[in-house]
Protein backbone atom coordinates (compact mmCIF):
# COMPACT_ATOMS: atom_id res chain seq x y z
CA UNK A 1 0.00 0.00 0.00
CA UNK A 2 2.92 2.77 1.15
CA UNK A 3 4.91 1.71 -1.91
CA UNK A 4 1.80 2.29 -4.28
CA UNK A 5 1.08 5.54 -2.68
CA UNK A 6 4.84 6.34 -3.21
CA UNK A 7 4.97 5.57 -6.61
CA UNK A 8 1.13 7.70 -7.54
CA UNK A 9 2.89 10.29 -5.66
CA UNK A 10 6.04 10.27 -7.78
CA UNK A 11 4.10 9.65 -10.72
CA UNK A 12 1.87 12.67 -9.91
CA UNK A 13 4.81 14.70 -8.99
CA UNK A 14 6.44 13.82 -12.42
CA UNK A 15 3.17 14.48 -14.47
CA UNK A 16 3.01 18.48 -12.84
CA UNK A 17 6.37 19.11 -13.82
CA UNK A 18 6.32 18.40 -17.37
CA UNK A 19 3.25 19.94 -18.25
CA UNK A 20 4.54 22.71 -17.43
CA UNK A 21 7.81 21.51 -19.76
CA UNK A 22 5.63 20.18 -22.67
CA UNK A 23 3.82 23.61 -22.21
CA UNK A 24 7.34 25.78 -22.67
CA UNK A 25 8.23 23.28 -25.18
CA UNK A 26 5.30 24.18 -26.76
CA UNK A 27 5.86 27.57 -27.00
CA UNK A 28 9.89 27.18 -27.91
CA UNK A 29 8.52 24.87 -31.09
CA UNK A 30 5.87 27.29 -32.30
CA UNK A 31 8.02 30.31 -31.18
CA UNK A 32 10.77 28.81 -34.11
CA UNK A 33 7.88 28.14 -36.84
CA UNK A 34 6.72 31.82 -36.19
CA UNK A 35 9.78 33.49 -35.96
CA UNK A 36 10.80 31.18 -39.36
CA UNK A 37 7.84 32.90 -41.03
CA UNK A 38 7.83 36.55 -39.97
CA UNK A 39 11.58 37.38 -38.71
CA UNK A 40 14.23 35.51 -40.15
CA UNK A 41 13.73 36.93 -43.27
CA UNK A 42 15.86 39.97 -42.46
CA UNK A 43 17.05 38.77 -38.96
CA UNK A 44 18.21 35.83 -40.55
CA UNK A 45 17.29 31.91 -38.90
CA UNK A 46 20.71 32.71 -36.47
CA UNK A 47 19.27 35.75 -35.47
CA UNK A 48 22.65 37.74 -36.83
CA UNK A 49 21.14 40.04 -39.03
CA UNK A 50 22.47 41.29 -41.88
CA UNK A 51 25.47 43.75 -41.50
CA UNK A 52 24.10 47.07 -40.32
CA UNK A 53 20.98 46.89 -42.31
CA UNK A 54 19.54 44.37 -39.91
CA UNK A 55 20.12 44.25 -36.40
CA UNK A 56 21.39 40.84 -34.91
CA UNK A 57 18.31 40.40 -32.41
CA UNK A 58 20.32 37.62 -30.68
CA UNK A 59 22.16 39.99 -28.80
CA UNK A 60 18.93 42.62 -28.09
CA UNK A 61 18.77 44.18 -25.06
CA UNK A 62 15.04 44.49 -25.26
CA UNK A 63 12.73 43.21 -21.97
CA UNK A 64 9.87 41.42 -23.36
CA UNK A 65 7.72 44.06 -23.13
CA UNK A 66 9.50 46.53 -25.40
CA UNK A 67 10.07 43.21 -28.11
CA UNK A 68 6.44 42.18 -27.72
CA UNK A 69 5.00 45.58 -28.41
CA UNK A 70 8.06 46.22 -31.43
CA UNK A 71 6.96 43.20 -33.19
CA UNK A 72 3.37 44.38 -32.56
CA UNK A 73 4.04 48.03 -34.08
CA UNK A 74 7.00 48.00 -35.51
CA UNK A 75 9.59 50.92 -35.97
CA UNK A 76 10.29 53.94 -38.16
CA UNK A 77 13.43 55.93 -36.80
CA UNK A 78 15.91 58.13 -38.60
CA UNK A 79 18.33 54.97 -38.50
CA UNK A 80 15.82 51.86 -39.88
CA UNK A 81 12.89 50.66 -40.45
CA UNK A 82 11.35 47.28 -38.94
CA UNK A 83 7.38 47.01 -40.74
CA UNK A 84 4.54 46.33 -38.22
CA UNK A 85 3.27 42.60 -37.92
CA UNK A 86 -0.63 43.41 -37.34
CA UNK A 87 -1.63 39.93 -38.23
CA UNK A 88 0.17 38.64 -35.39
CA UNK A 89 -1.89 38.07 -32.35
CA UNK A 90 -0.48 37.84 -28.50
CA UNK A 91 -0.18 33.82 -28.67
CA UNK A 92 2.41 34.54 -31.68
CA UNK A 93 4.50 37.13 -29.98
CA UNK A 94 4.22 35.27 -26.58
CA UNK A 95 5.67 32.00 -28.70
CA UNK A 96 8.37 34.14 -30.84
CA UNK A 97 9.51 35.44 -27.38
CA UNK A 98 9.82 32.55 -25.48
CA UNK A 99 11.70 31.36 -28.78
CA UNK A 100 14.17 33.90 -28.79
CA UNK A 101 14.89 33.55 -24.94
CA UNK A 102 15.78 30.15 -25.07
CA UNK A 103 17.73 30.21 -28.39
CA UNK A 104 19.64 33.26 -27.64
CA UNK A 105 19.10 34.22 -23.91
CA UNK A 106 19.60 31.32 -22.14
CA UNK A 107 16.33 31.85 -20.58
CA UNK A 108 13.61 29.23 -20.13
CA UNK A 109 11.11 31.26 -18.67
CA UNK A 110 8.04 30.78 -20.58
CA UNK A 111 6.72 34.63 -21.48
CA UNK A 112 2.90 33.90 -21.73
CA UNK A 113 -0.50 34.87 -23.29
CA UNK A 114 -1.60 36.65 -20.54
CA UNK A 115 1.69 38.25 -20.26
CA UNK A 116 1.55 39.47 -23.90
CA UNK A 117 -1.73 40.33 -23.55
CA UNK A 118 -1.32 42.73 -20.11
CA UNK A 119 1.14 43.96 -22.86
CA UNK A 120 -0.43 44.66 -26.42
CA UNK A 121 -3.37 45.83 -24.54
CA UNK A 122 -4.92 48.87 -27.04
CA UNK A 123 -3.02 48.46 -29.54
CA UNK A 124 -4.54 46.71 -32.75
CA UNK B 1 42.85 -8.04 -74.91
CA UNK B 2 40.12 -6.20 -76.17
CA UNK B 3 38.47 -6.05 -73.31
CA UNK B 4 41.20 -3.86 -71.86
CA UNK B 5 41.36 -1.64 -75.51
CA UNK B 6 37.12 -1.09 -74.08
CA UNK B 7 37.97 0.12 -71.31
CA UNK B 8 40.32 2.30 -72.03
CA UNK B 9 38.66 4.19 -74.67
CA UNK B 10 35.21 4.66 -72.65
CA UNK B 11 37.96 5.58 -70.02
CA UNK B 12 39.16 8.31 -72.23
CA UNK B 13 35.80 9.11 -73.33
CA UNK B 14 34.84 9.84 -69.72
CA UNK B 15 37.71 12.41 -69.26
CA UNK B 16 37.33 13.91 -72.55
CA UNK B 17 33.52 14.75 -71.28
CA UNK B 18 34.36 16.02 -67.88
CA UNK B 19 37.15 18.50 -69.66
CA UNK B 20 34.48 19.81 -72.25
CA UNK B 21 33.65 23.15 -71.34
CA UNK B 22 29.89 24.04 -70.06
CA UNK B 23 28.36 26.50 -72.17
CA UNK B 24 26.31 29.03 -70.96
CA UNK B 25 22.85 30.14 -73.28
CA UNK B 26 22.39 32.98 -74.57
CA UNK B 27 19.09 33.94 -73.19
CA UNK B 28 16.39 36.29 -75.18
CA UNK B 29 15.01 36.38 -78.76
CA UNK B 30 17.87 36.03 -80.95
CA UNK B 31 17.60 37.71 -84.75
CA UNK B 32 19.15 36.86 -87.76
CA UNK B 33 20.63 39.82 -89.89
CA UNK B 34 22.18 39.07 -93.63
CA UNK B 35 25.12 41.40 -93.68
CA UNK B 36 27.37 40.82 -97.18
CA UNK B 37 25.91 37.59 -97.91
CA UNK B 38 26.73 36.30 -94.45
CA UNK B 39 24.17 35.09 -91.92
CA UNK B 40 24.99 36.56 -88.27
CA UNK B 41 22.59 35.65 -85.37
CA UNK B 42 22.42 38.90 -83.18
CA UNK B 43 22.22 38.02 -79.52
CA UNK B 44 19.57 39.81 -77.14
CA UNK B 45 21.37 42.51 -75.42
CA UNK B 46 20.79 44.89 -73.06
CA UNK B 47 20.27 48.73 -74.18
CA UNK B 48 22.10 51.53 -73.21
CA UNK B 49 20.78 52.88 -69.62
CA UNK B 50 21.80 55.94 -67.73
CA UNK B 51 21.01 56.44 -63.65
CA UNK B 52 21.79 57.70 -60.63
CA UNK B 53 23.99 55.87 -57.96
CA UNK B 54 23.98 55.70 -54.47
CA UNK B 55 26.94 58.46 -54.66
CA UNK B 56 24.84 60.57 -56.74
CA UNK B 57 26.72 59.39 -60.23
CA UNK B 58 25.52 58.79 -62.94
CA UNK B 59 25.86 55.18 -64.07
CA UNK B 60 26.02 54.14 -67.62
CA UNK B 61 25.99 50.91 -69.58
CA UNK B 62 29.93 52.38 -70.39
CA UNK B 63 30.16 51.69 -66.85
CA UNK B 64 30.02 47.95 -67.64
CA UNK B 65 31.96 47.95 -70.43
CA UNK B 66 34.26 44.98 -70.04
CA UNK B 67 32.64 44.30 -66.72
CA UNK B 68 30.03 40.91 -66.06
CA UNK B 69 27.52 42.38 -64.04
CA UNK B 70 24.52 40.70 -61.89
CA UNK B 71 21.48 42.33 -61.81
CA UNK B 72 18.91 42.68 -59.70
CA UNK B 73 15.53 45.17 -59.01
CA UNK B 74 14.66 45.96 -55.25
CA UNK B 75 13.43 48.77 -52.92
CA UNK B 76 14.89 49.51 -49.70
CA UNK B 77 11.46 49.77 -47.90
CA UNK B 78 11.30 46.08 -48.99
CA UNK B 79 10.38 43.50 -46.16
CA UNK B 80 9.27 40.19 -48.02
CA UNK B 81 12.22 38.95 -50.61
CA UNK B 82 14.47 41.78 -50.61
CA UNK B 83 16.20 40.80 -47.25
CA UNK B 84 16.78 37.31 -48.74
CA UNK B 85 18.17 38.91 -52.14
CA UNK B 86 20.33 41.20 -50.55
CA UNK B 87 21.89 38.46 -48.22
CA UNK B 88 22.60 36.41 -51.35
CA UNK B 89 24.48 39.83 -52.87
CA UNK B 90 26.55 40.20 -50.26
CA UNK B 91 27.71 36.83 -50.51
CA UNK B 92 28.36 37.62 -54.07
CA UNK B 93 29.89 40.88 -52.97
CA UNK B 94 32.23 39.24 -50.80
CA UNK B 95 33.28 36.70 -52.82
CA UNK B 96 34.97 38.65 -55.54
CA UNK B 97 35.77 41.82 -53.13
CA UNK B 98 39.07 41.45 -55.31
CA UNK B 99 38.10 40.48 -59.11
CA UNK B 100 37.31 44.12 -60.71
CA UNK B 101 35.76 41.97 -63.54
CA UNK B 102 32.45 41.36 -62.05
CA UNK B 103 29.92 44.90 -60.72
CA UNK B 104 26.54 44.38 -59.04
CA UNK B 105 23.91 46.33 -60.43
CA UNK B 106 20.62 46.83 -58.31
CA UNK B 107 18.06 48.62 -59.52
CA UNK B 108 15.33 50.47 -57.40
CA UNK B 109 11.82 49.99 -58.57
CA UNK B 110 10.24 52.52 -56.12
CA UNK B 111 12.92 55.89 -57.34
CA UNK B 112 9.75 58.11 -55.73
CA UNK B 113 11.41 56.87 -52.18
CA UNK B 114 14.66 55.25 -52.97
CA UNK B 115 16.44 58.89 -54.03
CA UNK B 116 20.48 58.66 -53.60
CA UNK B 117 20.78 59.61 -50.18
CA UNK B 118 18.21 56.89 -49.25
CA UNK B 119 20.56 54.29 -51.17
CA UNK B 120 23.77 55.88 -50.02
CA UNK B 121 22.59 55.15 -46.20
CA UNK B 122 21.29 51.25 -47.51
CA UNK B 123 24.62 50.87 -48.99
CA UNK B 124 26.52 51.77 -45.65
CA UNK B 125 24.55 49.92 -43.72
CA UNK B 126 25.30 47.05 -45.73
CA UNK B 127 28.93 48.09 -45.49
CA UNK B 128 28.87 48.17 -49.99
CA UNK B 129 30.68 50.94 -52.01
CA UNK B 130 30.14 51.75 -55.51
CA UNK B 131 31.36 51.10 -58.34
CA UNK B 132 31.38 47.05 -57.38
CA UNK B 133 27.87 47.21 -56.30
CA UNK B 134 26.20 50.79 -57.61
CA UNK B 135 22.41 51.02 -56.24
CA UNK B 136 20.48 52.72 -58.75
CA UNK B 137 17.36 55.13 -59.38
CA UNK B 138 15.94 57.04 -61.66
CA UNK B 139 12.37 57.46 -64.03
CA UNK B 140 9.91 55.15 -62.98
CA UNK B 141 8.99 53.86 -66.13
CA UNK B 142 12.39 53.58 -67.25
CA UNK B 143 13.49 51.19 -64.71
CA UNK B 144 9.86 49.43 -65.38
CA UNK B 145 10.67 48.82 -68.75
CA UNK B 146 14.23 47.88 -68.86
CA UNK B 147 13.22 45.57 -66.49
CA UNK B 148 10.41 43.80 -68.41
CA UNK B 149 11.50 44.31 -72.01
CA UNK B 150 15.24 44.01 -71.39
CA UNK B 151 15.85 42.10 -68.27
CA UNK B 152 13.10 39.74 -68.67
CA UNK B 153 11.66 39.90 -64.97
CA UNK B 154 8.45 41.81 -63.51
CA UNK B 155 8.66 45.13 -61.82
CA UNK B 156 5.55 46.99 -60.96
CA UNK B 157 3.66 49.02 -58.49
CA UNK B 158 0.87 47.34 -57.15
CA UNK B 159 -1.10 48.65 -54.02
CA UNK B 160 -2.54 45.20 -53.26
CA UNK B 161 0.92 43.80 -52.13
CA UNK B 162 3.02 44.14 -48.83
CA UNK B 163 5.33 47.06 -49.55
CA UNK B 164 3.24 48.21 -52.80
CA UNK B 165 5.36 46.54 -55.24
CA UNK B 166 5.14 43.39 -57.37
CA UNK B 167 8.81 42.30 -58.64
CA UNK B 168 10.77 39.05 -59.02
CA UNK B 169 13.46 38.10 -57.09
CA UNK B 170 15.54 37.36 -59.88
CA UNK B 171 19.58 37.95 -60.48
CA UNK B 172 20.62 38.43 -63.99
CA UNK B 173 24.03 36.90 -64.97
CA UNK B 174 24.97 39.72 -67.69
CA UNK B 175 28.62 38.96 -69.37
CA UNK B 176 31.15 42.02 -70.92
CA UNK B 177 29.19 42.49 -74.05
CA UNK B 178 25.70 42.74 -72.23
CA UNK B 179 24.24 39.77 -73.48
CA UNK B 180 21.86 38.32 -70.31
CA UNK B 181 23.72 34.22 -70.18
CA UNK B 182 21.24 33.69 -67.22
CA UNK B 183 18.63 33.92 -64.79
CA UNK B 184 18.55 32.64 -61.22
CA UNK B 185 16.42 33.13 -58.07
CA UNK B 186 17.60 35.46 -55.60
CA UNK B 187 15.99 34.27 -52.48
CA UNK B 188 17.49 30.69 -53.02
CA UNK B 189 21.21 29.96 -51.47
CA UNK B 190 21.34 27.19 -53.79
CA UNK B 191 19.93 28.85 -56.53
CA UNK B 192 22.66 31.22 -56.68
CA UNK B 193 25.53 28.70 -56.11
CA UNK B 194 24.27 28.06 -59.62
CA UNK B 195 24.77 31.25 -60.85
CA UNK B 196 28.37 31.41 -58.91
CA UNK B 197 29.28 28.09 -61.13
CA UNK B 198 28.00 30.27 -64.36
CA UNK B 199 29.84 33.21 -63.55
CA UNK B 200 33.10 31.55 -62.60
CA UNK B 201 32.51 29.47 -66.62
CA UNK B 202 32.46 33.30 -67.87
CA UNK B 203 34.99 33.89 -66.14
CA UNK B 204 36.93 31.84 -68.18
CA UNK B 205 35.86 32.36 -71.56
CA UNK B 206 33.96 36.05 -71.38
Amino acid sequence: MKSFLLAALALSLFACQSKEEILHEQYVIEGRIQYENNCANCHQSNGQGLRNLYPAISKSTLSAPELARLIKQGRKSATGYMPANPKLQAIDIAEIITFMRHEWGKNEQTFSFDSTRIVLKGIN
Amino acid sequence: MPHKLIYLVSFALLVFSCTQDKKLPYLGKHETRVVDGKTDTVYHQIPPFKFLNQDSVWVSEKDMAGKIYIADFFFTSCPTICPKMKTQLVRLYERYADNDQIRILSHTIDPAFDRPYVLKKYANRLQVQAPRWNMVTGDKQAIYTLGEKSYMVTAQEDKNEVGGFVHSGAFILVDKQRHIRGIYDGTKEDEVNHLIEDLEILLKTN
